[in-house]
């Protein structure tokens, strides 16, 4: 082909640069987690003189964080798990036709993503409901069937053949029975990066928990990061620590379903 | 034809159908229909406080009160804000994702790292430039030394703003490379071999083969972040929480709404509803000549 060894070099430099971009800050970042707060404070950039895991400790206690942990996995758990069962209840009739007004119903859940922002509402009628601080009132809030996992699911199943249905039914499978012991399995892949793509959505939200929950016993770890980030704002190794247990469990996550999830980003992104 | 069944049987997937439908009503589309309605009347958050129709009034404070400055600067960056991220993000997606395809080793790796931060989440992410743009002697405040000169980062005026635009892009970078990989790799490699023959190569393949073949990932790409971009703030709560001269409109939504003692359901739903004016003339236009693009070619 016709890039040659000096283009092929200057590529890995280019990457090379950017990809220090993104681990820097990681390894500072871990750098300033194993320092005490004086040797930080007479020098934040120097290198750390040891291994200080005692800190993690120091930072878990402090921050609350084993009760923000429990909370952010029962919520993204509860809501990804909802968010996907009804995804599929969704995506099958539309992809399908099987309801009248099909492509009506696929595009008044596809123009979810335009509408006036629905958060003021949102918050009143749930407050007005008495879901407010609640759990169950942050897991429905959490919980849509118009989000990246319907759309994805869509144009999956438009790829499974149409005769499947047709033979299932034949052999007298009913319709929901069709949906959970032959469709979804089917769909393992798509289910993996829905999964995926959902929790880290659900995981990674601040504002949600900010506005609806402001019992500390209720919140996730973003917010309780940000609240510890509050609370210790002139403490960064202490800081760095918090950030690293909340970073942890999502980078060991993401090694073992990396492929899923940029895989799954394509696929969302493209097929639908 | 549905198969399974007649009669009563045809109705089971109406009846699963309206769980989504009943949900998305209630708390997805009803919702921003009464954001219309909201933004009509002088609503509150104060319990108990009955609200009246006041006409176009929120309208007409947002445009000429005493703090409707900052409220107009906010379109103004917000637009400011949508356009280096969605030009700047994209061309350097793209770029990236060029790269990366031309069989790097360890193309896996950098893939894997460039999406990183989409998994850490905006409040890790967040925090960890915060660390860095500590201005107490972090490692950006050292490099500023360096040049013989100081700033306070996040905290600074004048580039508080800018600096949050950078950290959205670092955030979604590999996203829209990731786009743009699937489209580079659904290139069939004979189109190039063809375009070599008749030579093309270089800048000419790329702007007669990749750019046209990739016109579906543009187009998702470019929708993707300038929707994303007019609607995050996010970033904004966690970098300056709105200090700094770095409100944009859809943090001025939130802030009039849930911000400290306001709570000015009517003023903010008609923020809300000029923002969504906003995203939607915006989008809609990018649609309209991304689409003529992918049809022309």
């Amino acid at each position: 082909m016709s890039s040659s060894k000096g283009t092929k070099l200057l590529s890995y430099i280019i990457v090379l640069l950017m990809l220090s971009l993104y681990l820097f800050p990681l390894f500072y970042l871990f750098n300033v987690s194993m320092k005490t707060q004086s040797e930080y404070l007479i020098d934040p950039v120097a290198i750390a003189t040891g291994l200080r895991l005692e800190n993690f400790m120091d930072a878990w206690e402090k921050g609350n964080f084993s009760q923000y942990m429990w909370n952010s996995i029962l919520y993204t758990g509860a809501s990804t798990l909802l968010t996907l069962v009804i995804s599929v209840f969704a995506a099958f009739p539309l992809a399908r036709g099987y309801v009248k007004f099909s492509t009506f119903f696929y595009v008044f859940f596809l123009i979810s993503m335009y509408l006036p922002n629905p958060l003021i509402p949102q918050f009143a009628l749930i407050n007005s409901l008495g879901l407010y601080n609640t759990q169950l009132g942050f897991i429905l809030l959490k919980t849509t069937g118009t989000g990246i996992a319907f759309l994805m699911f869509v144009g999956y199943i438009k790829s499974v053949s149409r005769e499947l249905d047709e033979a299932a039914a034949m052999d007298g499978c009913g319709y929901s029975r069709y949906l959970f012991t032959i469709l979804v399995p089917l769909m393992k892949p798509v289910l993996a990066t829905g999964i995926i793509l959902t929790a880290i959505g659900a995981w990674n939200d601040i504002i949600g928990p900010t506005i609806y929950l402001s019992d500390p016993a209720y919140q996730p770890v973003t917010k309780g990061l940000f609240s510890f980030y509050g609370q210790y704002m002139n403490n960064w190794p202490l800081l760095a620590c918090g950030i690293l247990i909340v970073t942890l469990p999502l980078v060991i996550l993401y090694i073992f379903l990396q492929r899923f999830i940029v895989g799954g980003a394509m696929a969302g992104a493209v097929k639908s | 034809m549905y198969p399974f069944g007649k009669g009563a049987a045809r109705l089971m997937p109406y009846l699963l159908l309206s769980i989504p439908v009943l949900l998305y009503l209630l708390l997805g589309f009803g919702p921003s229909m009464v954001t219309v309605l909201f933004s009509f009347t002088d609503a509150s958050g104060v319990p108990g406080q009955s609200w009246n129709f006041v006409g176009f009034e929120n309208y007409t404070t947002f445009f000429t009160s005493s703090d409707s400055g900052d409220r107009i600067a906010s379109i103004g960056r917000s637009l400011y804000f949508a356009v280096a991220v969605v030009v700047i993000q994209n061309a350097v997606g793209l770029f990236m994702a060029i790269l990366i395809n031309k069989k790097l080793k360890g193309d896996v790796f950098y893939r894997a790292v460039f999406f990183l931060p989409v998994v850490l989440g905006v409040t890790v992410s967040g925090l960890i430039w915060q660390l860095i743009a500590n201005p107490l002697g972090g490692p950006a405040q050292a490099m500023m030394n360096f040049f013989g000169t100081s700033s306070n980062f996040f905290g600074d005026y004048d580039i508080a703003f800018e600096l949050i635009i950078f950290v959205q892009i670092w955030m979604y970078m590999g996203y829209s490379m990731t786009i743009f990989l699937a489209g580079l790799q659904s290139i069939p490699n004979d189109l190039y071999e063809a375009g070599y023959m008749d030579g093309a190569s270089g800048w000419k393949a790329f702007k007669n083969i990749t750019f046209p073949m990739i016109a579906p990932s543009f187009t998702v790409n470019m929708l993707l972040s300038i929707i994303g971009a007019l609607q995050t703030f996010d970033i904004i709560y966690v970098l300056t929480g709105g200090k700094f001269n770095t409100t944009t409109l859809a943090f001025d939504v939130y802030a009039t709404a849930f911000g400290s003692g306001t709570a000015d359901y009517g003023l903010a739903s008609a923020v809300a509803m000029i923002q969504f004016l906003f995203v939607f003339t915006v989008s809609m236009i990018a649609l309209y000549y991304l689409r003529r693009r992918e049809v022309e070619m």
